[in-house]
């Protein structure tokens, strides 16, 4: 009992060190983890997989400092399956604060590819493969003016240079030259897309969202207004574990590697709770 | 280990630190990033207010590409500023009415539509439900528990009469279904921050220290 009575007094901040010990040890000495993909992602990759050739993919990234460890991993992944596929991309942010992570994650992934390119054709070029359209606000004028005109309410990509000039740009001229939008935010961007975009254009909409807004948007995977769903962490992981399976894409899988770590806060968290949960019988027993 | 000699990543890390700090108990490092994080965020959102917004869809085409109607937008956005002159501050309203005007016009028919009518036909049983026991959230077995859930989650809600007989009992299993939503958002937001701690120590172990790739 006097154990009980240690534990439920026990100071906040030797849990936080354990916490902190149970994450950090995983990640210094990784071990594989499986990752079993769910219906939700194998959705979202089997959609922009079937994008056709005339259509490109659209991604609103809409992460900042505060969601990145979640939704860049997401991120990378899809713009790592879109190349690889020779998919053509959109990317574009609602707000102002995801633009340098948007960029970032676009570098990163356009180097990677290049790195590797043996012919000039092999290449991932700004402009032809990929357009970065910036930020216009406030998010309603993206959102259902690109039904009408993309290159109106983008007339400048992020660098400045004139969206119509864009070979890309030439032929997509609207929300019909669009296949999916994939929307990887930590709020509640993915229903405004279904709201405004799909709702009046009919555009097919799939979201990468932090785990917070998990039982809050998963309900629009259920009705199908959403074409697929990567929740958190675990669903960033399984769209790396796809895109590494299915198109041999190799690279960096930062959701992957954290896995471990995932898995032992989670043990440590409900260890934490059924002994507090138990103190707290005793004590009111007592 | 391979301690990085670039000065930002010793920035990024030595703030991480200082927000940590707050852990142990409240203190000036926490205070000064916390105070910093505050400020830089406004700046970074105001310079690129004027040179990414303002400029290209207000003062260009105003000023330089002379479209003079641009200056009904200026004159009705600059009313906002009138909320500081008693005199004339009722004059606020316009850019209020404009701007409420819109969004209603925009929002309702969408929330509607995409949030009332289509979750109410995703949550309908049809003859397609029926077809075979499991088919993801279509097939009879999840089709079946959602509109139970639904329907007896709206019963407890439903405060014109005393939860007694059917209504107590469908209540009940409402409740039941509530504190498994309840539960299942606390676990997500509980994934969601253990997430965020391993992302900082991936930046602490990596970058900054070298320990990990």
């Amino acid at each position: 009992m006097k154990i009980l009575e240690y534990l439920s007094t026990l100071d906040r901040r030797i849990i936080y060190l354990v916490l902190a010990i149970v994450v950090i040890l995983p990640l210094i000495f990784p071990s594989i983890q499986r990752v079993r993909v769910m219906d939700p992602v194998g959705k979202l990759f089997a959609a922009i997989d079937a994008i056709p050739d005339e259509q490109i993919l659209m991604l609103d990234f809409d992460y900042d400092p505060q969601t990145q460890p979640e939704l860049e991993p997401m991120a990378v992944a899809l713009l790592r399956h879109a190349f690889n596929r020779r998919i053509k991309v959109a990317v574009l942010s609602l707000y102002v604060q995801p633009l340098g992570l948007a960029k970032k994650a676009l570098d990163q992934v356009a180097e990677e590819f290049n790195s590797q390119a043996k012919i000039r054709a092999d290449s991932i070029v700004y402009g032809q493969d990929y357009v970065f359209l910036g930020w216009q606000p406030p998010p309603i004028v993206p959102l259902l003016g690109m039904g009408i005109s993309i290159a109106e309410v983008y007339p400048r990509d992020y660098y400045g240079l004139r969206t119509d000039s864009l070979p890309m740009m030439h032929k997509v001229r609207n929300f019909n030259d669009v296949g999916i939008i994939v929307c990887v935010s930590g709020g509640n961007a993915p229903i405004w897309w279904v709201a405004y975009s799909q709702t009046r254009f009919g555009v097919a909409v799939g979201a990468g969202i932090t785990s917070v807004y998990a039982s809050e948007l998963y309900q629009y995977f259920q009705s199908g207004q959403f074409s697929g769903l990567m929740i958190g962490m675990k669903g960033a992981a399984e769209y790396e574990e796809t895109v590494a399976s299915s198109l041999r894409v190799s690279g960096r899988r930062k959701a992957t590697e954290a896995l471990g770590s995932l898995n032992a806060a989670h043990l440590t968290i409900i260890i934490f709770i059924i002994i507090g949960n138990i103190s707290f019988v005793a004590r009111r027993r007592k | 280990m391979n301690i990085t000699s670039d000065p930002w990543i010793w920035i990024g890390g030595l703030l991480t630190l200082c927000i940590f700090s707050f852990l142990y108990k409240d203190n000036p490092f926490y205070k000064f990033a916390e105070h910093l994080f505050v400020g830089v965020a406004n700046g970074y959102f105001l310079t690129f207010t004027v040179h990414r917004v303002l400029g290209p869809n207000l003062f260009v085409p105003l000023f330089v590409q002379g479209r003079i109607w641009y200056v009904i937008s200026l004159t009705v956005g600059m009313l906002y500023i009138l909320r500081f002159v008693p005199r004339v501050s009722w004059l606020v309203r316009i850019p209020i009415a404009v701007t409420i005007g819109y969004y209603t016009g925009a929002v309702i028919p969408a929330t509607i539509q995409a949030d009332i009518i289509r979750q109410i036909q995703a949550t309908i049983l049809t003859p397609q439900n029926f077809q075979s026991w499991n088919a993801g959230s279509s097939g009879i077995i999840w089709s079946v528990i959602l509109f139970v859930g639904v329907a007896c989650t709206l019963s407890y809600f439903y405060f014109s009469r005393e939860h007694k007989g059917v209504l107590g009992v469908t209540s009940k299993i409402g409740v039941i279904f509530i504190m498994v939503g309840f539960g299942a958002a606390f676990g997500y937001t509980v994934m969601a921050r253990v997430s965020l701690l391993i992302g900082r120590f991936q930046f602490i172990l990596g970058p900054w220290f070298g320990i990990i790739e």
